[in-house]
């Protein structure tokens, strides 16, 4: 049997968002742990560093490479920092896990002009940022680079989260538009649309019928989590992705591919 | 491993994208049947590949032939966890040049064949508590191409949403399905295609990442997909095109 190399060998990660917002694994997470299993070095970025601390002491007790970052995504500033910080530690930077993001619930009617204003940001202009100023280091690195974009489902159908649905339907096409734009440096960028997976963003407002709920809706009938989240992100970011650039790849356990009568009713009760 | 203890069957897997995935699931610990009509570089790849591999003649428009393969698989293997339907024709022509045996060939090696294969498997991997169903379809099942043809693009596109319906199915007992996408590769399938240069830079021109794919490309796609890494993903379709449909 060929003993194969482990799958991101002497590449650094740069993960936003690698903190979870409470007990449990979350989606940056979940990626920051197998990137480091997979031999990337990762550098884990939250506003809140203290829960990137957690993420990294999971890192480190399994023998991995990572260091901590405070940062605010929503600042060029900051962004800037983050690279820098990356090539200084590591050298250079072959990865980015844009998974800064929020909930927001409500329709045009009831969001308010700042609330509709901070989603738009914390979603999708921190992936803008975040990119902004990685890519010229990706560039300089040589070899190119991988990006991936967490979006969610609710940026394919009606959610009862509309501002939401609206940033998440945003980073769609903003990764569309990167992966030409940036086809030519050789650097990929790709999306995620996680279904209705349990992490610890959701949790606060999940109780254990709207749980089972969440989890029935789908045409798996099971409870997605962090760790799929993560395995997809791994496999868009490695090499074994490298011909594949401008894709948005469900996560969802078939909810966006059926008919969407086990989805409506949840809707009308606006029970998300 | 990614694919340990798991059982497999490939389609047309004697050379192409077939024989690359064949390698690379033994590789990671499957046990493998290659199906194909190519029987003698069927027969030189599983040797090459050593005994965790086997061959099987294998008309994907033959129900009797689906049946054999499946039996054959689970005689030697003792199961069967994944199916890949990688086998297929490509065709080339407008609506008016294409004839009705034209027509009836290719949506029943494409098409047909991706139904047969799908319903001789499904009973064994009930069996097993389960499985993983991987169609190769083609970004010409997504978006239209002048150059291709009325036949090979619906056959894709049937290849798409049968995905989509067998999935929603049996998805209850646990046997997920999904299609991959690919657009141009270096395979045999594609040479014709190829060997006219002038041909081979408008497709080049059309791929952002600036050249065709090569058959570990969509490989590794359907590793991800047939392994319980992506065991969260069912009905979906992973396009593997070089950033082709996202312009």
């Amino acid at each position: 049997m060929v003993e194969r190399p482990p799958r991101l060998e002497g590449k650094v990660a740069i993960v936003t968002g690698a903190g979870s917002s409470g007990e449990g694994v979350g989606n940056g997470k979940a990626a920051s742990i197998l990137f480091s299993r997979e031999g990337a070095k990762v550098l884990l970025v939250d506003f809140q560093e203290d829960r990137a601390r957690e993420t990294l002491q999971i890192i480190q007790e399994e023998g991995g490479v990572a260091s901590t970052l405070q940062g605010d995504m929503t600042k060029l500033d900051d962004c800037e920092r983050m690279a820098q910080t990356a090539i200084e530690r590591y050298g250079r930077v072959d990865i980015l896990d844009n998974n800064v993001g929020i909930s927001q619930r409500g329709t045009v009617v009831e969001i308010s002009e700042d609330d509709w204003d901070r989603v738009m940001t914390v979603n999708m202009k921190t992936i803008m940022l975040a990119s902004k100023a990685t890519i010229p280091h990706m560039i300089a690195s040589g070899g190119g680079g991988a990006i991936v974009n967490i979006s969610s489902i609710a940026g394919l159908r009606a959610h009862s989260s509309t501002p939401y649905s609206a940033s998440k339907a945003g980073v769609i096409g903003l990764t569309f538009s990167m992966a030409a734009d940036h086809a030519t440096d050789n650097i990929r960028v790709n999306a995620i649309a996680p279904g209705l997976v349990y992490t610890p963003m959701v949790a606060p407002r999940m109780n254990d019928d709207l749980r089972q709920f969440r989890s029935e809706a789908a045409p798996l009938k099971s409870e997605g989590t962090g760790w799929d989240v993560g395995y997809a992100a791994l496999f868009l970011v490695s090499d074994e992705a490298r011909w594949i650039t401008g894709i948005c790849l469900p996560v969802d356990a078939g909810l966006t591919a059926v008919h969407p009568g086990t989805y409506t009713p949840m809707n009308q009760q606006t029970r998300f | 491993m990614r694919l340990e203890n798991k059982v497999a069957i490939i389609s047309g897997g004697s050379r192409g994208m077939g024989a690359v995935e064949a390698e690379l699931f033994v590789q990671q610990g499957a046990k493998v049947l290659v199906g194909d009509v190519r029987d003698d570089e069927g027969r030189a790849l599983v040797e090459k590949i050593g005994a965790d591999a086997v061959y099987a003649h294998l008309d994907v428009t033959s129900e009797d032939d689906w049946a054999a393969a499946v039996k054959k698989a689970t005689d030697r293997y003792g199961k069967l966890d994944i199916l890949v339907n990688n086998a297929g024709v490509s065709a080339r022509g407008t609506i008016e040049e294409t004839s009705v045996e034209d027509w009836d060939r290719v949506m029943g090696i494409n098409a047909k064949g991706v139904f047969l294969g799908t319903r001789a498997a499904i009973p064994e991997m009930r069996k097993a508590g389960g499985g993983s169903i991987v169609n190769i379809s083609s970004q010409l099942g997504l978006v239209g191409m002048a150059e291709s043809s009325p036949q090979y693009q619906s056959s894709k596109g049937a290849v798409r949403i049968f995905t989509k319906s067998a999935a929603i199915q049996y998805a209850p007992e646990g046997i997920r399905v999904n299609s991959v996408h690919p657009g141009p590769i270096v395979t045999p399938m594609t040479e014709a295609r190829r060997s006219d240069l002038a041909m081979q830079q408008v497709m080049v021109s059309r791929i952002p990442l600036g050249r065709y794919g090569e058959s570990e490309d969509v490989a590794y796609g359907v590793l991800y997909l047939a392994s319980d890494e992506s065991s969260f993903v069912t009905g979906g379709e992973l396009v593997i095109d070089g950033g082709w449909t996202a312009q």
